[in-house]
């Protein structure tokens, strides 16, 4: 820069000042006001580079700090998922809803949501509801109202769904046969013109909004009894409505944010999502004094039912001296519900990616559940295992909080389990009152991290292997002789009459009928005598103080155990070895308790509860208590029924109690 | 007239960008000469001495934290090392307060707490809280460890690390998780993509570039600077353990990957085998830990981890690898005393020592020593009936925490390097027939043992 100067050489000709004398020179002699010029130019150039040169310097030093301070931290993971492109604003959604005897779907802005063309499947109306702001899918149901009574659980669920949602509707193959009056005329309110003439192989579409107006309804009579209506494709637009509009207005508390955040995605879940009286999602039972199994974490195994795991977590919430915090839902798959479910209690859950088939499948997520369990809780002595269908009893961890240290401290047990198999309403009785038998029977049950660490986990069936954990758990090579704790009065209920191995008829036949403790904080009674030998003592002790039977009579009838109360009463049974299990069948099937396969017995020993009298079974010869028996008495001997039937039944279903 | 005028303005233009120039090669000097200046960390404050911000931000920070009832505990290294030279005096006098403000108010960007994360209930309740006392903070959250190993379980991500910042000062919240092997593990600290590089100077932070392993700490409840805080029991030992607490993650996927390609082997023997490696090695690490001799895993346990991360089914023995410099005499009785009987020894302590106890039912737990010269580190061999020596070379290596059968063991950071020395570039692949004195690849003929000395330094039992 120091170029820039006049030119020293040419000095000035007169006695002016140098400003003057420049001045002149500049206008004078046109090289160098030229050569002046450029150089001004150069300069302002030299300037914009060293600036710019500044500022890039600035800025790179700027950014490697930046670098600097992240480099090490930065994720590895740089393909963050693009965020989702926000739900596009449109208003107005366009709705295809087709109904035919082989084919139904529906489609919403082009995006189809729900296709069944499954031969033999999805018969009857299936409704579908959009949330009214949003557009999405927040329940799909099927009611086969060709079969008796699903118009009625139809009904239920249409009051349950809140006014303003969109519902869709439509038939496939047949959706009147068992469609009543109620369903019909809940249908007609929800301003359908045909529904209450819908008949006999007819086709039907229909959209409207709960309350509202009708966007649309599409019919096809069947023109006879032998056809179906001709296929109807009804296709019609839904104008959405702003999502203040679609939400309560419920205080803003933490609660409330996720009962808004699972409203506004599902439906079907009843007053929990009602505007003016919502039902509470936190229930602070009262706490247990001294409680046990504070710190035990429980492992809740679920599927895709997640009607199921509300009400499971409902009742597992509200058992005294739960710890919420201790509780991990394994959710078998990547479903969307059941998780939404687990986060409106504010629980934390894990989905699992399915492996295997059928029971494989269920055994694997058994397996990973437990794995992960005891992962997550490395301090954990003890896991407490549940199921998405059973309900928990308020008592349930008052009942473990005082039995579990047997499970610490008797190397013999294997479990303790909340599910007495042959307590049923009319063979349970005692809430204080606890049994040691030789059958695992799961349904709520507390697993040692030893056992489980030790023994089962190396060796649990791998994939391939299409077996049942429970059923596999309750093999000689796994359990060892070792024996559970069970109550007499079963602290889970089994609610589930959809599932693996379950049905209605079958839910119905073993489990409607299964009693249930409902009184809170049972003492339980005598349970040092629990333990091994102690046991044994406790069981001479009743044998001796039980009166003897007639056995003249038949066990089955009534009258067989007179009508008293709280007496102890024994009767003696055939059994040839260990294994005859024949005449033990034939009397729980008469007696309307589990008979599918053998449980509950201890050493050929039965326990159970008569017209409120102990009634105890003894196998004679094989238990060691066949002592007891006085010599004048003959074992009782019930043949099996000569028809082949329960031979082939019992495997079929013997692993069907879990689901 | 006119042409004078352009001429001014031009001059005068030429004048104002000479001025700007000097100006900015002046400003461009400044910031020259502090490279690592404060230009672009504003958050510091001036360097002077004492700062009361610093001191406030904690306390405030302190009275969040008590008020949601969550325990947390300062692991700050840089008090904790001050806090260490006056234990004594803090230990005695709880309550006393102090004269003046000697550890918090040093000037400095952020300071370090702990939180158990078993005893915090996850309220959202507590950001709020903090943003209405108005701190600004940033979670950094991550897939969960703990379900890493499970092949096909996707957890909800876990908080590793909370960042508080208030005013010119930050509280880093490290949240530690217990773990199968009884000990504590904190995360590593990742930022995803959209979060702010500038909210703290991160890579000043003193955890967080590594996950590490810590044991459980002992706490004690101090007054320092008249704010109650919870410190570990025993600075010193703290950071002792914090300066080589680096953890390693087992390679599940990688794991995964070689299960499919060699299918694990289900045996009853199998399951049998593993079992009592694992309880042998349980017992090992027990003796060991209780010596104070730190051990990690050698030879086919430490391929075990790398590779498949469990024991090799047919590999028979258990290896470890200790140190020359922290054997002690002691090893051998101490064994002997857990009920694992010494098998033979080969080698003496200034030469190529190892040792052999015999664990249940033929499972033999092998202690190689480990000889570090200037560029590389080597263990030796022996063959009884030769005495032939041999020499393993590895390079060398640091050693880092890992979790390997429910147990926090010690395995070379640089495992790759470690196994590779050993078993050559095709490790990957399982080899049922090895033979330890020519399949190693890092193997070389070291001569023979003098006859005279075989008696010492070749005994089987």
């Amino acid at each position: 820069m120091d170029e820039w100067k006049p030119n020293p050489a040419i000095k000035p000709h007169k006695k002016r000042s140098w400003y003057l004398a420049w001045k002149y020179k500049l206008m004078n002699q046109r090289a160098l006001r030229k050569l002046c010029q450029t150089g001004a130019v150069l300069f302002l150039l030299v300037t914009v580079i060293v600036n710019i040169k500044l500022i890039l310097d600035t800025r790179r030093a700027a950014y490697e700090e930046e670098e600097e301070s992240a480099q090490d931290y930065d994720d590895e993971m740089l393909n963050v998922e693009v965020p989702r492109h926000p739900v596009s604003n449109k208003k107005v959604l366009d709705v295809e809803v087709y109904s035919s005897r082989s084919k139904v779907y529906v489609a919403v802005d082009g995006t189809t949501v729900l296709e069944d063309e499954a031969r033999e499947q999805g018969r009857g109306i299936h409704v579908i509801v959009l949330n009214q702001a949003t557009g999405h899918v927040m329940a799909k149901r099927v009611f086969d109202t060709y079969s008796p009574h699903e118009d009625e659980a139809m009904v239920l669920f249409l009051n349950m769904v809140a006014r303003g949602r969109i519902l869709i509707f439509t038939i496939k193959d047949e959706g009147s046969f068992h469609l009543k009056d109620t369903a019909k005329n809940v249908l007609k309110s929800l301003g359908s013109q045909v529904a209450p003439f819908l008949s006999w192989r007819d086709m039907w579409t229909f959209v409207g909004k709960k309350g509202g107006e009708v966007y649309g309804e599409k019919h096809a009579k069947s023109p006879a009894l032998s056809t179906w209506g001709d296929p109807v494709l009804l296709k019609t637009e839904v104008h959405l409505t702003s999502v203040e509009d679609a939400e309560c207005h419920w205080p803003d508390t933490e609660l409330n944010r996720r009962r808004k955040r699972f409203c506004s995605k599902v439906e079907g879940y009843g007053s929990v999502c009602s505007c003016k009286d919502p039902t509470p999602i936190e229930f602070n039972p009262d706490p247990l004094k001294d409680n046990k199994v504070f710190d035990v974490p429980v492992a809740v195994i679920a599927g895709n039912r997640p009607n199921y795991l509300y009400r499971m977590l409902r009742s597992l919430l509200s058992a005294q001296g739960i710890n919420p915090q201790m509780i991990t839902v394994f959710i078998d798959g990547y479903y969307e519900e059941p998780m939404d479910v687990v986060e409106l209690f504010g629980l934390s859950g894990i989905q699992h990616t399915p492996i295997s088939i059928k029971n494989a499948r269920v055994s694997q997520h058994y397996k990973a559940s437990l794995t992960a369990t005891f992962n997550l809780f490395p301090d954990a002595k003890f896991a407490v295992v549940l199921e998405e269908d059973l309900d928990i009893s308020v008592d349930f961890f008052s009942f473990l909080s005082q039995s579990i240290h047997l499970l610490e401290e008797d190397e013999s047990l294997y479990c303790i389990s909340a599910w007495n198999d042959q307590g049923y309403e009319h063979t349970a009785e005692d809430p204080s009152l606890l049994y040691r038998v030789e059958t695992m029977p799961g349904l709520g049950w507390v697993l040692r991290k030893s056992l489980y660490k030790d023994e089962l986990e190396p060796k649990w069936p791998t994939p391939e292997k299409l077996w049942d954990w429970d059923m596999w758990m309750r093999m000689p090579e796994q359990r060892k002789g070792r024996e559970c704790i069970i109550p007499d009065i079963s602290r889970s209920y089994h609610f589930g009459i959809v599932g693996l191995n379950m049905n209605g008829y079958f839910h119905e036949a073993y489990f409607k009928k299964h009693k249930f403790n409902t009184v809170p904080n049972v003492q339980l009674k005598n349970v040092e005598s629990l333990r091994k030998d102690a046991y044994e003592t406790e069981i001479h002790r009743l044998l001796g103080e039980a009166e003897v039977l007639d056995h003249s009579k038949n066990p089955c009838e009534d009258s067989f155990v007179p009508d008293t109360e709280g007496r102890v009463y024994v009767m003696f049974i055939r059994m040839e070895q260990e294994a005859d299990f024949t005449t033990w069948t034939q009397l729980a099937k008469c007696l309307h308790i589990w008979d599918l396969d053998v449980r509950g017995n201890h050493k050929g020993l039965w326990r159970l509860f008569r017209k409120k009298n102990h009634f105890l079974v003894v196998g004679v010869p094989a238990s060691p208590y066949s002592s007891k028996k006085p010599s004048s008495v003959t074992p009782i001997y019930m043949e099996p029924p000569a028809k082949e039937e329960g031979a082939v039944a019992v495997p079929a279903v013997a692993a069907a109690e879990q689901t | 007239m006119q042409r004078i005028n352009k001429n001014v303005v031009l001059a005068l233009l030429s004048l104002t960008s000479l001025v700007f120039l000097l100006f900015q090669l002046y400003y461009y000097k400044f910031y020259l000469s502090q490279k690592n200046g404060a230009v672009f960390s504003k958050v510091r404050g001036s360097q002077s001495g004492q700062d009361s911000t610093r001191w406030h931000v904690i306390r405030k920070f302190l009275g969040l934290i008590s008020s949601h009832n969550i325990p947390v505990y300062l692991i700050d290294p840089l008090i904790l090392g001050l806090v260490d030279k006056d234990i004594e005096q803090i230990r005695s006098s709880p309550d006393g307060p102090s004269a003046e403000c000697k550890y918090f108010c040093a000037q400095r960007d952020f300071t370090t707490f702990a939180l158990l994360e078993k005893t915090w209930k996850h309220e959202v309740g507590l950001f709020r809280t903090a943003e209405k006392m108005g701190f600004q903070w940033l979670k950094i959250i991550n897939k969960d460890p703990r379900l890493d190993g499970m092949d096909d379980l996707s957890g909800i991500e876990i908080p590793l690390h909370y960042i508080f910042k208030l005013a010119s000062h930050a509280i880093h919240l490290v949240v530690f998780y217990e773990r199968s092997g009884n000990y504590l593990w904190h995360g590593p600290l990742r930022l995803k993509q959209h979060m702010d590089r500038k909210f703290v100077p991160f890579r000043k932070l003193h955890f967080g570039r590594y996950p590490g392993a810590y044991e459980k700490p002992e706490l004690v409840l101090v007054s320092i600077d008249d704010l109650k805080v919870q410190i570990p029991k025993n600075p010193s030992s703290f950071l002792e353990e914090m300066s080589h607490s680096r953890f390693l993650e087992c390679r599940y996927r990688e794991a995964r990957a070689f299960f499919q390609l060699y299918p694990d082997d289900a045996s009853l023997d199998a399951v049998e085998f593993r079992k009592k490696a694992k309880s042998l090695l349980h017992l090992a690490a027990l003796t060991l830990n209780n010596l104070g001799v730190k051990f990690w895993l050698s030879s086919g346990t430490c391929l075990g981890w790398y590779r498949q991360c469990s024991v090799i089914p047919y590999s028979k023995d258990v290896d470890l690898g200790v140190f020359i410099r922290d054997y002690k005499a002691d090893i051998i009785p101490a064994f002997q005393k857990a009920g694992l009987p010494l098998k033979h020894k080969f080698g003496k302590v200034e030469d190529s020592l190892e040792l052999s106890f015999q664990g249940e039912d033929d499972v033999k737990l092998d202690i190689f020593f480990f000889y570090e010269e200037d560029d590389y580190i080597w263990n030796g061999g022996t063959q009884a009936k030769s005495g032939k020596k041999f020499k393993y070379l590895f390079p060398k290596f640091t050693l880092c925490w890992t979790e390997f059968v429910e147990l926090k063991v010690h395995v070379p950071c640089e495992t790759r390097q470690y196994v590779e020395a050993n078993y050559g570039p095709d490790w990957k692949v399982p080899v049922k027939m090895w033979d330890w004195k020519s399949s190693p690849s890092n193997v070389q003929y070291n001569g023979v043992w003098p006859v005279d000395e075989w008696d010492d330094v070749i005994q089987i039992y």
